[in-house]
């Protein structure tokens, strides 16, 4: 099959003139939403553009050293605005979650890269960064959302706790039933994606890899074992995360300390 | 035996407690009375180590409550409050984990023992097969009163436990620790029907006072 052909410029101006549709909505219905919406396409379009030269170069290098870096600066960057949109207290998560996501992440990429694919090179722009940057999207927030989950409803449901705690449990023993919801939470939203994959939507690897000229037999492949890597990463990252995070936030009598989340 | 040794505490900028001192003996009662936010529920947790005296100390059959043996001295305390989410799942089940604890291996699940208690808590047998989420306040109230009572602790710590329920399950409750003879009760409640036990009564007063 063909790559798509490129779009011009000017076509893509085009893509903009779309724009007149929710810019009107938004004036007729008195939405208020014209700055933002500027504002966010603006942003899309520069940051795009900035990663498209990032990646051009990284590509033409195609260095193992740069490459992982560069992963690595994603997740980081990831890491930061998944934790924004949560209420932990950034200095006391920041590093363990990084550090648990860094390690789950890795190890189903490396996974991925030498088992799945099994290229010679398995630092390389292709997949390090493409397959790599695929999986930051999607298993992070369910990774956040999993550890925000534990930590909230230890703290909500307190009486539950100290309940179990004053009938004998060891820490441990009256944190597992807290430990056992938080990966559900993690876990149900994207099976539940997952059993509507294919019908409800196409996921964006297959239709960017359908595009490129990949006949749609190796795009289904590529999206079967990327989701399974995904799901895996996730539930590897919140294991490690409350793992982690576990021991500091605790008091050596098992109270959950005061300060883990913000304001 | 629970004794408390001039306890001082402030809590959110409150001064609760002023060189509080109590001693409950062995097998005696207390029944700690006061408004709500007068400090009663954190009286009790104090004596579970999950809340410490800015000053003063807590003593619970002669030993110090301290760092290195709360978790040892947890063991002989059962807490109970009110609306409470237990946990999840069918009453049985979690009723095993319980007993599965590392620190309750030693005792085993009876659960001629557990439908006794059932009975005499007026719960319905089938109650041990239905799910937790499914239960009323009330039963749920008496489930983990009952668990505590499995696990046969020697002191009692009820935090109004009875205040949502009705008459007769009260007097059910009242009367039932009344009868447990050896076991040291600590309750904190405004119901009456505990008040007319004839119990000796800790009222908790505004401004850290008490009598």
């Amino acid at each position: 099959m063909e790559a798509a052909p490129d779009i011009g410029l000017m076509r893509l101006l085009a893509a903009f003139g779309l724009l007149v549709v929710p810019l009107a909505l938004s004036v007729f219905m008195k939405l208020g939403i014209a700055r933002q919406l500027f504002g966010a396409a603006g942003r899309m379009t520069g940051q795009l553009f900035l990663v498209a030269i990032l990646l051009i170069y990284l590509f033409r290098w195609d260095n193992p050293w740069l490459n992982v870096a560069w992963v690595i600066i994603m997740m980081f960057f990831a890491c930061f605005s998944a934790m924004a949109g949560s209420k932990l207290s950034f200095s006391r998560f920041f590093l363990p979650v990084f550090l648990a996501y860094f390690a789950g992440t890795g190890l189903v990429l490396l996974f991925f890269n030498k088992v799945i694919v099994n290229y010679d090179n398995i630092f390389t722009a292709r997949l390090m960064v493409v397959v790599g940057g695929m999986m930051l999207g999607n298993s992070l927030n369910s990774t956040i959302i999993g550890v925000s989950h534990y930590y909230e409803s230890v703290r909500k449901e307190s009486k539950r706790y100290l309940y179990l705690l004053s009938l004998g449990a060891s820490q441990q023993e009256a944190l597992l039933p807290f430990f056992r919801d938080a990966l559900l939470a993690a876990m149900r939203p994207f099976l539940a994606n997952m059993a509507t994959m294919g019908i409800v939507s196409l996921p964006g690897m297959m239709t960017g890899q359908i595009l490129g000229g990949a006949n749609p037999e190796t795009a289904i492949k590529y999206q079967i074992a990327i989701i399974l890597a995904i799901f895996t990463a996730l539930s590897i990252s919140v294991t490690l995360s409350i793992f982690f995070t576990s021991r500091k936030a605790f008091d050596a009598y098992g109270i959950l300390k005061a300060d883990l989340f913000r304001g | 035996m629970i004794r408390f040794e001039n306890i001082s505490l402030t809590l959110n900028h409150r001064p609760l407690f002023r060189k509080l001192s109590v001693e409950v003996p062995a097998g005696g009662r207390l029944i700690i009375s006061g408004e709500s936010g007068s400090g009663k529920t954190t009286l009790l947790k104090m004596l579970l180590g999950f809340v410490f005296p800015d000053e003063g100390k807590v003593f619970i059959d002669k030993q110090e409550l301290r760092l290195r043996n709360v978790w040892q001295l947890r063991q002989k305390m059962a807490y109970v409050s009110q609306e409470m989410q237990i946990g999840r799942g069918p009453v049985d089940r979690f009723v095993r984990e319980i007993l599965r604890f590392k620190n309750n291996r030693s005792i085993n699940y009876d659960q001629g023992k557990m439908l006794r208690l059932m009975d005499d808590f007026q719960l319905g047998r089938d109650t041990i097969s239905k799910n937790l989420d499914d239960l009323s306040g009330g039963e749920l109230q008496r489930v983990a009163i009952i668990v505590t009572l499995l696990l046969d602790r020697s002191v009692y710590l009820l935090d109004e436990v009875t205040s949502a329920l009705d008459q007769s399950l009260k007097e059910i409750i009242v009367h039932y620790f009344s009868n447990l003879k050896e076991k040291t009760l600590i309750i904190s409640s405004h119901d009456t029907i505990w008040h007319e036990q004839g119990f000796p009564i800790l009222n908790l007063g505004k401004n850290g006072s008490s009598s």
